[in-house]
């Protein structure tokens, strides 16, 4: 019996479990209409901005004639102010935003959990270093020293202005992930496991990050919004070199291109404005949707 | 006339699943200058009741049937009907109700001064040399200083101090009924002591009503003069503080009492309950303690048996089998518990 | 000193660094002092670095222009000398001595001249301005927080009302969208589509001409101007306050005292003003300290939209013309404005909830 106990899950287990779990989700997730509707918008824009490019041809040559056309059959969006048409570079437009993104979230999620880990596990002096640098990262005015940033350094390629974002967002997060940690440090099981001698790596990685999970996820979502808005701020202001047609180049040309005064031309405003805010909304609406699904205390009541 | 006279109360908590029957068809009376301990473990209904008894119940409470008949100066009313200022008014200057781990009974942000000011306030006082007046005199019967008391905020008072505080301002309005929810629960036992030697002295002092509630045994013989033990929402046995001890009639009145370690005395005489307490929103028909009963027979699980009277006055017990109970009883000795009452 | 010699006093080691800084360590207040004066050093030495030793810093770029310009009349260290004088620094002094000397001028606050007017100051440029972004933002955050704190008492005590869900949706709804979004927004509809304002007139602090003052005219001038970036300064937070007030009342009205209150008799109306409303907000005016430097930033591209000639305006024109010292001297003095808020709002912090900062604890 005892054997039955330790042996490992068979494959079709293995399998199981996970599509069982998905299922469960997406049952709750239907409960909350909201939460769900953010789920929809993600996964559209997610589809829009990844796989759309892939099946949509870009067409970008600019045609004097067809300045600010109204909306039409051809140009269901309208053009712009070099006579391109918006629907496609709305198309085109979500891949890079959507990319530094992500990118973002995920250096200043890993610099959070990592340093924060550390600082909980080890405490002491570190601990205290750490937690200083994060007090003063956590009040510095980030969108200000961002301009500085990107005024003096013109960082070109989109990469690297993914890691500057995340460099400027880890501190919340960690400061979370540090006090988690440092109250599952003491839980039962924690001490089961030092008692077994497992090792700090190990504690951490396997004992008390699997229960943040749920935790991490929505800082990841929200770390999200918080890049894109900061990425889109500086692209609309001019401050990053412009290449391509992202979202946020098109704010940046139909404000400096007067596209807010002419009538035929509000899709070509619109449209951005509409594609970011509803990706926003929809990682905001998902994300507390997900807090709702996590807490236990609220589940099933 | 007694002061209280609880007839027929039910009170269920509306959940998702179903309706909880929290407190079944309780009844009893509180005598002027009389202490009730109501005992009972935990999800026995007592603090529902407790709570009830003042209408505090949270959202998704309903009292679904029953009376709760006040007397005072020869008139009696029903405090189910009382509109919301009569009720306010009921509130502290007639029955006030000290919660379990008075730890958090106060606001955090304000001083202690000030909720005395408030609760004076709430019911007509609005002199402040009064009300100055009044709480360093009550703080004085508790054993407390007021010039160190009344301008500290709640966090720098012990939990001994603190309960103190609770009973001081429990007294302000001289309630004729006390309610006490676990008073001694959450203090050491030095405290304990202290408290229940208070409760004494200012019983005698004023000569208020108490009910007091509780799971532990011991405070009920030091204060109590009636004592109800409740199971599953419903009062399972009634009866005078010492033939509750001495002589009880329900097996779970039985086993509380032999649950209880004596100081004296071999290990071997501990016996605690085997089984848990029922799901209050599906009963199983018939008595709700059988499951776990030594002496349950058949006829037990046909019908939940009504409190009958047993062989000592003024003593009820809702089994079928108390005789059986009086002679398993009779041929033991005297239960731990009772050698506290000597 | 009285003349009396206490005599039994033993004579110790005598004055223990360690033991006086640690109790002046444990007074939060001092704390937070030294977290703020921490915080202004890293922005200054980053700014410094920024400024001085990034590849293509602005001081290498500056030497290159003004030799390029001279058309080869100029040498490197002559040109050297000119952008020594602009930056105000000494380029040939090692680099900690520039440092230091960096330090030394900011603590006399002096940040430099402009490049564009080197007779103006920075501190004069950033004087300025300060005062309308300051009047703008704070009336914004201002009402926003008050309305906010009322809203989310209000939706938590009538829980899933109509009012309640309006409010939480809406308002989260809102606040999702990004401020220039929203601005946009409003300019396209209210200005531009429906002619509900007159947007063109609304842009810049005040209208140019009128006779600054204490005037009724010009002072409701000022707030016809600010109106826009007032109204979303007060729209983008307001969906969080209201989130968060009726999250942390909602955890209040569970708390034992709340019952134990009311079984004392107390009214409804002081329960909800001293017991659950005082406990309820304490955690928001944490997050308006940490809000702070969110709005600031954000104002910088509302000024840019409607041409607010406030301190983000006047950083994003500097930006545009290259002007150094006046980037570095925002950056700074925008840091200096958020830390001291930020101070602010620990010490009404500490004054709200009784629990903090004081030495003692549950004695007896």
């Amino acid at each position: 019996m005892s054997t039955a106990i330790l042996a490992r899950p068979t494959l079709g287990q293995r399998v199981a479990g996970p599509i069982v779990a998905t299922f469960e989700f997406l049952r709750l997730l239907a409960t909350r209409p909201i939460g769900l509707a953010g789920f929809v918008g993600i996964v559209f824009f997610i589809f829009l901005a990844f796989v759309a490019p892939l099946f949509v041809p870009l067409r970008n040559d600019p045609s004097l004639v067809d300045i600010y056309q109204a909306p039409s059959a051809a140009h269901p969006l309208g053009t712009d102010f070099q006579g391109r048409d918006v629907l496609n570079q709305i198309v085109y437009g979500g891949r890079d935003i959507l990319t530094v993104a992500i990118l973002a979230a995920l250096v200043s999620t890993f610099i959070a959990i990592s340093i924060g880990s550390v600082a909980a596990t080890v405490g002491g002096r570190l601990d205290t270093a750490i937690l200083a640098i994060t007090d003063v990262t956590l009040t510095l005015p980030k969108l200000i020293l961002l301009i500085a940033v990107a005024a003096i350094l013109r960082p070109t390629s989109f990469v690297f202005l993914a890691v500057i974002l995340g460099l400027l967002q880890w501190s919340s997060l960690l400061r979370q992930v540090r006090s988690q940690v440092l109250s599952l440090k003491e839980r039962d099981y924690v001490e089961a496991a030092r008692s077994l001698d497992l090792g700090l790596f190990h504690i951490v990685f396997r004992e008390i990050l699997p229960t943040m999970r749920s935790y991490i996820v929505i800082h990841f979502i929200l770390a999200m919004t918080e890049a894109m808005y900061a990425q889109v701020f500086i692209i609309f202001l001019g401050l990053v070199p412009v290449s391509g047609s992202n979202w946020g180049i098109m704010l940046y040309f139909a404000q400096g291109q007067g596209a807010l005064f002419y009538k035929d031309s509000i899709w070509y405003i619109l449209s951005p404005i509409l594609a970011v805010s509803l990706v926003q909304l929809s990682l905001v609406s998902f994300a507390g949707a997900l807090e709702d699904i996590f807490n236990p205390r609220l589940r099933g009541a | 006339m007694p002061v209280l006279s609880v007839r027929g109360l039910s009170i269920d908590y509306l959940t998702r699943r179903g309706a909880v029957h929290a407190v079944r068809d309780v009844s009893f009376e509180l005598e002027k200058s009389e202490t009730l301990a109501i005992i009972g473990e935990s999800g026995s209904g007592k603090t529902t009741l407790a709570v009830g008894l003042i209408r505090l119940s949270p959202r998704g409470t309903r009292v679904a049937t029953g009376e709760i008949l006040y007397t005072k100066d020869g008139m009696t009313s029903d405090i189910r009907k009382l509109d919301d200022d009569d009720l306010r008014e009921y509130r502290w200057a007639e029955c006030a109700m000290v919660f379990q781990a008075a730890l958090n009974s106060f606001n955090p942000v304000i001083t202690i001064w000030e909720q005395f000011l408030d609760t004076a306030r709430a019911h007509g006082i609005k002199d402040k040399h009064r009300v100055r007046e009044r709480s360093a005199e009550l703080l004085d019967l508790v054993h407390l200083d007021a010039r160190r008391v009344l301008p500290a905020f709640p966090h720098e008072l012990s939990g001994g101090m603190k309960q103190r505080v609770l009973i001081a301002l429990a007294l302000m309005l001289e309630p004729q009924m006390l309610i006490l929810d676990e008073p001694t629960t959450a203090l050491d036992i030095l405290t304990q002591r202290s408290i229940i030697d208070l409760l004494r002295q200012l019983r005698q002092r004023l000569g208020f009503s108490m009910i007091f509630i509780s799971h532990d045994l011991s405070i009920a013989a030091e204060l109590a003069d009636r004592m109800i033990t409740m199971y599953a929402g419903r009062v399972v046995e009634r009866a005078r503080v010492e033939d509750m001890f001495y002589r009880p009639r329900h097996p779970y009145s039985l086993g509380l009492l032999r649950a209880v370690p004596r100081v004296s005395g071999a290990l071997g005489s501990v016996a605690s309950i085997p089984g848990s307490p029922p799901d209050l929103i599906r009963l199983p028909k018939g008595c709700s303690y059988a499951p776990r009963c030594p002496y349950a027979i058949d006829a037990c699980r046909e019908a939940e048996p009504p409190l009958l009277k047993v062989d000592t006055p003024e003593h009820e017990a809702a089994c079928i089998r108390w005789q059986h109970v009086a002679e398993v009883i009779g041929s033991k000795a005297p239960l731990p518990v009772a050698e506290k009452l000597a | 000193m009285t003349a009396v010699p206490v005599a039994t006093k033993p004579v110790g080691v005598g004055w223990d660094p360690r033991r006086y800084f640690g109790g002046f360590w444990r007074h939060p207040f001092a704390r937070a002092v030294l977290k703020a004066v921490l915080t202004v050093w890293v922005t200054t030495t980053l700014t410094f670095f920024l400024i001085r030793l990034m590849p293509g810093n602005p001081v290498e770029l500056k030497i290159d222009e003004l030799i390029q310009t001279a058309n080869g009349a100029l040498t490197y260290d002559d040109a050297k000398a000119i952008a020594s004088g602009l930056f105000a620094i000494d380029l040939n002094a090692p680099l900690h001595e520039q440092y230091l000397s960096f330090i030394g001028s900011l603590l006399r606050l002096d940040l430099g001249r402009s490049f564009l007017s080197s007779g103006t100051t920075v501190t004069s440029i950033i004087l300025a301005v300060l005062p309308w972004t300051l009047f703008s933002v704070g009336t914004g955050l201002l009402l926003s927080f008050v309305a906010g704190i009322f809203l989310g008492l209000l939706a938590a005590y009538r829980r899933n009302s109509l009012l309640d869900r309006i409010a939480s949706t809406g308002g989260s709804l809102v606040s999702s969208i990004p401020n220039y979004n929203l601005a946009l927004l409003i300019i396209l509809f209210a200005g531009v589509q429906w002619h509900l304002i007159n947007f063109t007139s609304m842009r810049g602090a005040y209208t140019s001409g009128l006779e600054p003052g204490f005037t009724p005219a010009f002072i409701a001038d000022i707030f016809y101007h600010a109106a826009l970036p007032i109204t979303i300064y007060f729209l983008t937070p307001l969906g969080h306050w209201i989130l968060s007030m009726r999250s942390a009342t909602l955890s209040a009205l569970e708390e034992d005292y709340v019952t134990a209150a009311r079984a004392r008799g107390l009214s409804d109306g002081r329960i909800r003003t001293a017991y659950v409303g005082r406990n309820a907000v304490l955690p928001l005016v944490t997050q308006l300290a940490i809000s702070v430097g969110f709005i600031v930033g954000g104002a910088a591209v509302i000024e840019q939209l409607f041409a607010y000639q406030g301190v983000g305006k006047r950083l994003l024109d500097s930006v545009t013309q290259r002007d150094y010292p006046v980037i570095q001297g925002v950056v700074l003095l925008t840091t200096i404005s958020v830390v001291v808020a930020n101070l602010a709002a620990d010490l009404l912090y500490s004054k709200l909830d009784p629990r903090i900062g004081r030495a003692g604890g549950a004695a007896g």
